[in-house]
This record gives C-alpha cells, structure tokens and sequence, in this order.
C-alpha cells in the first residue's frame, strides 16, 4: 500500500512539471490558437539561470531563482517578440507551428552551447532530507513544487478571470477579430500570453531542477510531456492542462513501476493517441469554440514559384551533370560521404514536400517512418538475411501501413491536430526502438546491417553508394514533378490553400489527404532504409524527433512547393557542421535559426527565391496559344 | 416529367435556437436562371450551405436532379454535378489564374496519378487540353492576360470572375453562385448578366444567391425571396417587383402618416 501512496506521490510531483508546461500551452494556445512547440525549452532555460545565480555566482535561493526566472521570461519575450509574434500575426497556422519547432530547436542549441552536454541537477531548496509521513517520503522539493505549481494556478486565474487585462485576453481567445475591432491590442496580448508562459515554464523549471537531472535537450521531453498532458486535458483548458499532467505524471510512474520504465513513455503515447482519436477536443472539452465558418486562413499569400519551360530543363540537367561528376574531382576527406547523406535525406525530404508543400499537412514526425523503414529492413536483412532489395521493399510496405492506420485513426482530425498525431506517432516509434531492446538493439543501436546490393552488385563503397541515390533522386523528382504539376498536384494544393472550395469542386480531400501521407511515408521509409545499409548501424537517435525537426528544416530552408528546393536545404544543413567541424557544436542553435528566419522572411526558401529571381531576370516569353506542358 | 434540378422540401436549419431558415420548400426546373434574394440575415447563403452540406439541415430534405443530398458530402455532391461558388470568392492562393481554372477540372481528369507521374503522352495530351479550354474561358471573361498571374493578385471582381470561370470547368448540370455580382462595377454585372445567361440557355441549370437588383431582375427567369429564414414570395420578377410583402421586407412596412410627421 505504502508502496502504492509512494508511486502516486512520485507521479503527482512529475505531473506537477507536466501540468505546469500544459499551462503555458493551453494559455499561448487560448489567445494565439498555435500550439508553442518552443514550450518546454523555458524549463531547461529556467534551470539553467538557477544553476549560474545559485551554484556558479553562489547567489541564495530566493534572489536567485526570481532572477533566472526573470532572465529566461526575458530572453523569451525578447525572441517571442520578434519571432513568435509577427509569425502569428501574419502566417497561417502551419508555418507558425513549424516556427515554434525552430524556436524549440533554437533554445535547445543555445542551452548546448551555453551548458554542454552533460547533465545537471541542482541542490534542493530545504536539503536532501525527505518529509515521512506515515512511512511514506516526501521529498521537501515536492512540497515546494507544489506551493509553487499551486500559487501560479490561483494567481493566473485571478489574472484571466478578475483583471480587465485577462478579459482582453480572454476576449482575443474567443474572437480575435472582434478583440481587435474593441480596441485590444492583439499583438501586445499575444506576446503578454507568450511571456507568462515562458514564465510558468522557467519557475517550473527552476523549481524541478533539484529532482530532475536536466540537460540541454530535456526541453524537448518537457514540451513533449507538456503537449501529451494538455492534449489529453483538452487543449483550451486550464483544468484540462493541470488534470492532464497530473494523470501523464501518475500514468508514467505506474507504467514505470509494474510494467518497465523503459516503455513509460510509449504507454503515454498510446493514452495520447487514444485521446486523440476517441476525443479529439481532450477530456475537458470546454473553453471558446471557434466559430468554423469564420475563415481563418485569409493570411495565406503565397507567392507562385514556378520554373518552367526550357530554362527548368537546362537547370536539372546541369545540376544533374554538376552531381554525377563531382565524386571524380579531388574533394576533401569525407565531403562523398556527406553528400551520400544528404542525398539520402533528400529522398525523404522529398515525401515530405508532397505532404507539407504540396498536400498542406504539417508532419512533425516523419523520422517515424524513417525509422520503420530503417528498423524493418535491417532487421530482415540482418537477423533474418534476406536481401536487401527485398528488406527495403517490405519495409516500405510496413511504413505505409503505418501512415493508413494513422490516418484512419486521425480523420477526424483537422489542423493542427494531424500535426500533432504525427508528432505522437514519432515519438511512440522512437520509444518503441529505444525499449525493444532485443529486436532493436535498444539505445545503443543494431549493428552489422550489410550493404545495399542489387542482384549480386554491392553498393559497399561510398562512390557506388552515391551514384544509386543520386540517381534515385533524379528518378523521385521527375515522377513526382510529372505527378505535381498536373491533376493530382493541383488538386493537392486545392487542398492546402482552402479544403472546402476544393471540396466544392469535387475534390476529396480526406483521400487526398491519405494519398499524400503515404506517398511521403513511403519515401521516409525508403530513406530509413537506405540510411541504415549506407551506415551499417542505425540508432534511435538517427530517426528522433529532431530528426524530424531537422528534416523541415531542410525542406522549408530550400522551399515548399518546389520539390528540388529541398535538394539545397539537406545539402546545406548536411555540410555545413562538416564543414566547419569546429563549430560543430552550434548546429542545432543554426539549424533553429535558421527554421525561424526562412518561415519569417522567406517563406519561399533558398530554391523558391532563385526561381522567383530567375523569373523576373528572363524577359517576358511570348504567351503560348495554348499551356503546352514542358 | 423531369425531376427538379434542386428541390427543398421543409428545409429548416437553426443554430443554437435561431431559425436561419425556417421551413422552406420550393424547387428550381432544370434548365431554368432563378434567384434567390431576401434582405440581409434572411438565411441565403445558410440555404445553399445546407443543399451543398456543409452542415445537414435541422428538419427536411434537400434532392438534387431527384438523388437526396443526405449523408453525401460535399465532393460527393459536386461529383453529382452541382458545383457552387462562395459569398466571398475563394480562389487558391499560390496557384496562377490559369492553374486555377484548371482546377475546376479536377471531376474530368481521366489520367490517373501514376500515368502523370511517369509524362505518359495521354496524360499530357489530357492536360493540353484542360489548358486550351481553361484559356478560352479566361478569353471568354477578358481575363487572358491574367493567365500566368497569381490570382489572388487581381482585383475582387476579377477573382470572382475566375472562381465562376473555375466552377464552370467542372462542367456542372447545376451552378449555384453565392452573390456573384458583389464587387462588380455596372458595367461588369451587365457583363456578368449575358455570362450566365449563356451559360443557361448552354443547358446549366443556374441558381444565383443576390443582393443586386438589376442583375437578378434583367436575367432571372423566376425569383424566391427568402425573409427571416421564410420563403415569402416567389415568381417571375415582373411579379415579384409588384409583390406588396417583398416590398415590405425589403423597404419596411409603409410608414404612417404620424411616423411621417415627426421631425
């Protein structure tokens, strides 16, 4: 029974953290409508100034945790104020979203390389001894936590719910146009709703440190935990939020105990997806629905890039020529092997492209299939030496399996929410690689993948490896380009830029919608698979979250909508840490930065802004008689 | 005897207890211009959203050339052939005029996926073709040079111009237009006018959504005015402009003579 209180009480105080996190969601949620990814990166930012005020300046614990809390409030504000705010205030929904993905990323790269990457815990507020209560142990931080969690709830209430500056907040949530139209200043609300949830989250941080060990990237377990939490309370409530996180908290610490702490995390996944899929809208399905028949996507403009006729044709075939020769120059050690990857990635940035740039459909968890499509086929090939052509075939087959289960599970799910499916649907997969141990070689990895062959042929040398993606590639582009440019490519961007106009044209956009998943889990799939025979060994941290991350990184900074643009996107943000081996260390605060600079000032990407620029250089060609195709 | 091209019987639709429309029944013949007018918030445009179903009516039926629209959503119904056009034109941002044409087409396309993906010559033949019709409906409308424009560059008129050009690509048997003229100068909705009276005596049944009178009373062969959700009159124009309750709606009950006085 003791037992039983313990486990309780050690979900309640992980919970605790949890609900907090689901706080500063639900609130930025409320007033702004996108889900803030970059949520749980103010935790790590929090306890990171606890750590320098109270163990490195030596500062007591009250100044010093009202100081970091006040530091990280700031840095975010500052970073909100010109990144989050105008996003919200001028993109739609999805590019915002992926905005605060390069935001997460962007904090857990400057956390890197301001702490390194070595753990940290910090020493408790009251000391190490426990409260004993009837033989059950209280850890005195867990009494702080929760005084703390407790006076923030009360005080954020009394905020929305008595002051008049919570009803501008709350008016901006129920009907930002009207808000807008009364006066209320909806980008200073905005940033007032990001800043208290940066707040929430550094005091929660702050808070957790001394029983949490933190590291640079446990900003992404908070914001993960914090979006299971608040999508299984209900996104628009604040009981939800706290409800939420303490049941994913006691949840975890259950699964932990009677079956393995390994599969805690995949167990809070399954509840997640479960949610998702039996209500949609979270247990506390209340606060302001949005008025559906209010179009809300008005802010889409995107500019048309095209590149057509003779000069498209000399451009492919010049890079094209460019890319086959470039393994018979001298390059420097190990560039081949970079663009080997590279290219790999490309293939999967491709899929990517058709589902996010052509399809509209934001996945944050397309290493997921990436890495059921790496598993499955090494795993055919090792264990069971099948050949390799075959392993990568079934694994195909498993991964878009996998992408019409999701579907069928998520169809009722709209906007942000496949998203978010997607993202859950990545992490249950990464947790699934790192707890299977015996059939995945758990975190440390599965070794001995042989090489790709074809019929006897062995790709086992970085320059055969090469010319069979590289050929691939060209093989992917022009079928999809031919697929993209007619019927089935307009039809998809119908679906992107307005569903029910679409619709009313006779378009079915659920199909739509599953055919583009599968295409673009197919070619993940294909891309897992080729990674692991290229490397020999696969990893869960080579298909992780931020791999998927990485990924749209590659696929916005190139451009959506252009197929070839995400081409330049994994060549530059493959080599440039391999380039610059020193700065090695940076990347992941580039890589966010990045994501955030081109979803802000050139949403069109590198690829797009050569097109648009190529275009305006060539003089006007006489207008054709009729829209021959090139 | 023909069934009607669209047929409401009893259609009622509220929300959260307002009646937007309120018991409705009429029916359009095939082959017929009608339009459908009423003040402002008399439940128009909640009428065509409830026979395309985007949200199913409270009470009653809605039947299209005879099939009942229930349970079929709404590509369902366009594939039927009843496509409409939206209160406020929605065209695809990112997507030149031409390529928005060309989406209308999307019910026609023959080529599947697979043989546009791999160029097969049908497929292109196809989309040439799509491209040739799509351009001699932009001719048709004076949008030629609009062609390689985004669409969401060109001024309001001219998008809903496109969006009718587009719904007209789908070749449908019922178009049914949500308030076409809106942002049309005179001169365009004279334009606009002859348009659809072609494309009706073409053999598409029309049904136009209106505010503005001059359009609905030059070229609608039979008028329904909706008020307050109710059907309060229906008939040729000549009768409807005599008719003393659209009066009424439209101007107000005749003022009395102490109403009159008052300063």
């Amino acid at each position: 029974m003791s037992a039983f209180i313990q486990i309780v009480i050690g979900g309640l105080l992980q919970g605790g953290v949890f609900a907090i996190v689901a706080l500063g969601f639900s609130l930025v949620y409320r007033v702004t409508n996108v889900v803030n990814l970059s949520q749980g990166a103010f935790c790590v930012l929090g306890a990171m100034g606890m750590y320098y005020f109270q163990v490195e300046f030596g500062w007591p614990i009250l100044p010093a945790a009202l100081a970091a809390v006040a530091a990280s409030t700031a840095f975010g504000v500052l970073v909100g104020a010109v990144t989050f705010v105008p996003a919200v205030s001028r993109l739609p929904g999805s590019s915002a979203l992926v905005l605060t993905a390069g935001l997460l990323t962007f904090f857990i790269g400057v956390t890197l390389v301001v702490w390194g990457n070595q753990p940290y815990a910090l020493p408790p507020f009251s000391g190490e001894a426990p409260f004993v209560i009837g033989g059950v142990r209280v850890p005195t931080q867990g009494v702080w936590l929760a005084a703390v969690a407790g006076a923030l709830i009360v005080g954020l209430w009394l905020l929305l719910a008595k002051t008049a500056l919570g009803r501008a907040l709350r008016a901006c949530a129920e009907n930002p146009l009207a808000a807008r139209l009364m006066g209320i200043d909806l980008p200073r609300m905005m940033l007032l709703s990001f800043a208290l949830a940066g707040l929430i989250g550094a005091a929660g941080g702050v808070l957790v440190a001394p029983i949490m060990s933190l590291q640079f990237d446990t900003g992404q377990f908070f914001t993960i935990s914090g979006f299971v939490a608040v999508a299984i309370g209900g996104m628009a409530s604040f009981a939800g939020s706290i409800v939420g996180g303490l049941l994913l908290g006691v949840a975890e610490q259950f699964a932990a105990f009677y079956v393995s702490s390994v599969f805690a995390n995949t167990l809070a996944l399954l509840l997640l997806l479960v949610v998702l899929i039996v209500r949609p809208a979270g247990l506390f399905a209340s606060g302001p629905a949005r008025r559906s028949d209010v179009r809300d996507d008005a802010r889409i403009h995107r500019a048309v890039v095209r590149l057509e006729g003779r000069g498209a044709i000399a451009f492919a075939l010049a890079l094209v020529a460019v890319l086959a020769l470039l393994p018979l120059l001298p390059l420097p050690g190990g560039l081949l092997s970079s663009l080997v990857i590279a290219l790999i990635l490309f293939v999967a940035v491709l899929g990517l492209d058709v589902l996010m740039g052509y399809a509209g459909q934001v996945s944050l968890g397309h290493a997921g299939f990436m890495a059921v499509g790496g598993y499955a086929a090494a795993i055919l090939a090792t264990s069971y030496g099948w050949p390799p052509l075959a392993a990568t075939f079934v694994a195909l087959v498993l991964s878009v399996v996998c992408a019409l289960v999701l579907a069928a599970a998520t169809q009722r799910l709209r906007g942000h929410y496949l998203a978010l499916a997607t993202l859950a649907f990545g992490l249950l997969v990464d947790s699934l690689a790192v707890g299977l141990v015996d059939l995945t070689g758990g975190p440390s990895g599965l070794v001995g993948i042989p090489a790709f062959e074809v019929a006897g042929f062995a790709f086992d040398t970085q320059a055969r490896m090469y010319y069979l993606v590289l050929a691939l590639s060209v093989v992917l582009v022009v079928l999809l380009e031919g697929g993209m440019r007619l019927g089935f490519g307009r039809a998809l961007k119908a679906v992107r830029s307005d569903q029910l106009a679409a619709a009313a044209l006779g378009v079915d956009v659920g199909r739509h919608k599953v055919i583009a998943l599968c295409i673009s889990a197919a070619l993940a799939s294909l891309s897992g698979s080729l990674y692991a025979f290229n490397f020999h060994f696969l990893s869960p941290e080579i298909v992780s979250t931020t791999r998927s991350f990485e990924m749209i990184a590659m696929l916005v900074l190139g451009g959506e909508g252009t197929l070839i643009g995400g081409f330049f996107g994994s060549v530059v943000l493959t080599l440039l840490p391999t380039l610059v081996q020193d700065l090695a260390v940076y990347k992941t605060a580039v890589e966010g930065a990045i994501l955030v600079v081109i979803v802000l000032l050139m949403p069109e990407g590198l690829f797009g802004r050569i097109a648009l620029w190529l275009a305006r250089l060539a003089p006007r060609r006489a207008r054709r008689p009729t829209g021959a195709v090139p | 005897m023909t069934s009607p091209a669209l047929e409401c019987r009893a259609v009622s639709k509220s929300f959260a207890g307002v009646k937007a429309v309120d018991d409705v029944s009429f029916a359009v013949a095939p082959g017929s211009l009608c339009a459908l007018i009423g003040p402002n918030g008399a439940g128009k445009t909640t009428l065509f959203n409830v026979a395309t179903n985007l949200f199913p009516p409270t009470a009653g039926e809605v039947r299209f050339f005879g099939t009942a629209a229930a349970g079929r959503s709404p590509h369902r119904i366009a594939a039927d052939g009843v496509i409409r056009t939206f209160q406020t034109a929605r065209v695809f941002p990112g997507m030149t005029t031409l390529e928005n044409v060309m989406a209308g087409a999307h019910l026609h396309i023959r080529a599947g996926a697979l043989a546009q993906m791999f160029w097969t010559g049908a497929a292109r033949r196809e989309e040439r073709g799509l491209a040739a019709k799509a351009e001699a409906l932009l001719d048709m409308v004076r949008l030629a040079d609009a062609r390689d424009r985004a669409t969401t560059d060109l001024p309001i008129g001219a998008q809903k111009l496109v969006e009718i050009v587009r719904a007209l690509m789908a070749g449908p048997r019922l178009l049914l237009l949500d308030e076409p003229a809106a942002g049309l100068n005179d001169r365009e909705t004279a334009e606009l006018s002859a348009l659809l009276r072609a494309i009706c005596d073409a053999g598409t049944t029309i049904m136009v959504v209106e505010h503005n009178m001059s359009l609905v009373m030059g070229v609608a062969d039979e008028v329904f005015v909706l008020d307050a959700g109710r059907l309060i009159a229906h008939g040729s124009p000549q009768e409807i402009q005599r008719d003393q309750r659209v009066i009424e709606a439209y101007l107000g009950r005749p003022q009395t003579p102490a109403s009159e006085a008052a300063p």
